[in-house]
């Protein structure tokens, strides 16, 4: 392992440390941490942002390859800065309609498209008893889960009666759903702490042990 | 006061610490929970088992760094099967933090392993911004929107690319993320081009995941920690999921007890004090 190596791993057990100090109580090694972290982060994303959006995709295509027509998007880009200056900040609405109806153009294709009809086609299966009873319960689960779901959600009539009672079979779908995120969410969770334990144990630990 | 007033008013910290404890301990002393294969995990295994060896498929690295105990062994994982089959793999990220290091440091360690050669047997593009243009544009070329790889090599330089300009001469697109992007691939890439998608997400964004799988929009899913194992199994890697499968299921089984003791706790005190006034 080399120096700069060591270093590394010292520096991020260092910062990984202090961030975890919070479970004890806030104290200057979080803050310190916390504040390295955002400005290391915006610093490196406006270097990027730089090298491959502004060089890459515009300055170089434009004075090498003579694709002058980027100049448009490239104006566009410039007016959004009018919103630093309240007196010509509305200029930077032309950019801000461009981009949103070019954005739900894309959407409104890829949303119906790639979603809502193919999730509406999986949703109508076979209830057919050849397919074997398994098969046939699950697909009721499904249809009775998107009914009930989507009557839930439905709030132009009061919820009384039938309306009423799907309403609840809906509530429980929602929460067992509700309940499966959560258990995810616990694993994901317990998952950086292993990551950051393991660092923590044998990057970091075996650092410490070659060093003395 | 009574024990399950203590438990009710219980510091936090001691939470924390049995949690610390829970994960220490299988790492100093090895249990080996078995790891059960998902019927998700094996459809992705065999999506990339079936495809002819040579085949060109796409691996992306759309995770941020915090997220690399969940999806980094999934990376390794499924660049071990690729290389094995003698794919050609083109990674990219649409994560512009750490993304295109991640990617450039997993695929060369792992292509080493099988003397695979930059240029002619992998290529990383690395990061563009603006994903949903990145997505739409490559149906149509790549070379439009990635001039050059990561490395800024023009991709008319590398050998592989002279094979491959759009997603018609992508076999399988394999997406390892941690946040929606997903959703994108599946409903610009998927839904418009037809190219198959399979995913290995971190867990939180896992079970958003699933009707897709049913609906045969994703060709095999990989969830969070669990999933990376699966697959390492299915793989034949032993990596850092299936070695952090122990710490995980301790922790569940903390968890488990946490809830079950916090809710007895919770009915006792609230027979003696009313219910609602619980701290």
């Amino acid at each position: 392992m080399t120096l700069v190596e060591q270093l590394q791993i010292w520096l991020g057990a260092f910062l990984v440390l202090s961030l975890f100090s919070f479970l004890y109580k806030d104290n200057p090694f979080y803050k310190f941490a916390e504040h390295i972290f955002a400005g290391l982060s915006a610093g490196y994303y406006i270097g990027l942002i730089w090298q491959n959006v502004i060089i890459q995709q515009l300055i170089d295509p434009m004075f090498d390859q003579g694709r002058w027509w980027l100049v448009f998007p490239g104006l566009l880009g410039l007016l959004m800065f009018a919103r630093f200056f309240p007196k010509w900040s509305w200029i930077s609405r032309i950019s801000l309609a461009f981009i949103m109806g070019n954005t739900a153009g894309v959407f409104l294709i890829s949303q119906l498209h790639g979603i809502v009809l193919p999730q509406t086609v999986a949703t109508m299966l076979s209830l057919d008893p050849r397919n074997g009873f398994g098969t046939v319960l699950l697909a009721l689960i499904v249809v009775c889960g998107v009914i009930s779901t989507l009557v839930y959600f439905y709030f132009s009539k009061e919820h009384k009666g039938i309306l009423g009672g799907t309403a609840k079979v809906g509530i429980w779908f929602i929460m067992i759903s509700f309940g499966a995120h959560f258990g995810y969410t616990v694993m994901a969770r317990i998952s950086l702490l292993i990551g950051q334990v393991r660092f923590l144990m044998f990057d970091w630990g075996g650092s410490i042990k070659q060093l003395f | 006061m009574g024990f399950w007033d203590k438990l009710a008013n219980l510091d936090r910290r001691w939470i924390y610490l049995s949690v610390a404890i829970s994960v220490i301990f299988p790492m100093l002393f090895v249990i080996k929970f078995p790891v059960e294969i998902s019927p998700e995990a094996r459809q992705l295994y065999n999506a990339v088992e079936s495809l002819p060896d040579s085949s060109v498929v796409f691996l992306t690295f759309d995770y941020y760094p915090s997220t690399l105990a969940e999806t980094e062994p999934m990376s390794i994982a499924a660049l071990n099967q690729m290389f094995r089959k003698n794919m050609k793999v083109i990674t990219m990220t649409t994560i512009p933090l750490g993304g295109p290091s991640i990617a450039e440091r997993v695929t060369r360690m792992v292509a080493e392993k099988y003397n695979k050669v930059y240029g002619v047997d992998y290529v990383n593009l690395g990061y563009k911004a603006n994903y949903v243009a990145v997505l739409k544009g490559m149906g149509s070329s790549i070379e439009s929107i990635y001039p050059s790889d990561n490395r800024g090599t023009p991709l008319k330089d590398l050998p592989l690319m002279n094979k491959v300009k759009n997603y018609n001469d992508i076999k399988f697109i394999y997406v390892v993320a941690d946040n929606a992007i997903v959703d994108y691939w599946i409903s610009i890439v998927n839904a418009q081009y037809k190219t198959p998608v399979g995913a290995g997400m971190t867990a939180v964004m896992a079970p958003k995941m699933y009707p897709f799988v049913q609906a045969g929009q994703l060709t095999g899913l990989l969830g969070g920690m669990k999933g990376a194992a699966e697959y390492e199994e299915l793989v034949g890697v032993k990596g850092t999921a299936i070695r952090g499968m122990d710490a995980q299921s301790l922790v569940h089984l903390l968890i488990i007890g946490f809830v079950i003791l916090g809710n007895i706790s919770y009915f006792v005190t609230r027979k003696k004090t009313g219910p609602g006034v619980m701290k």
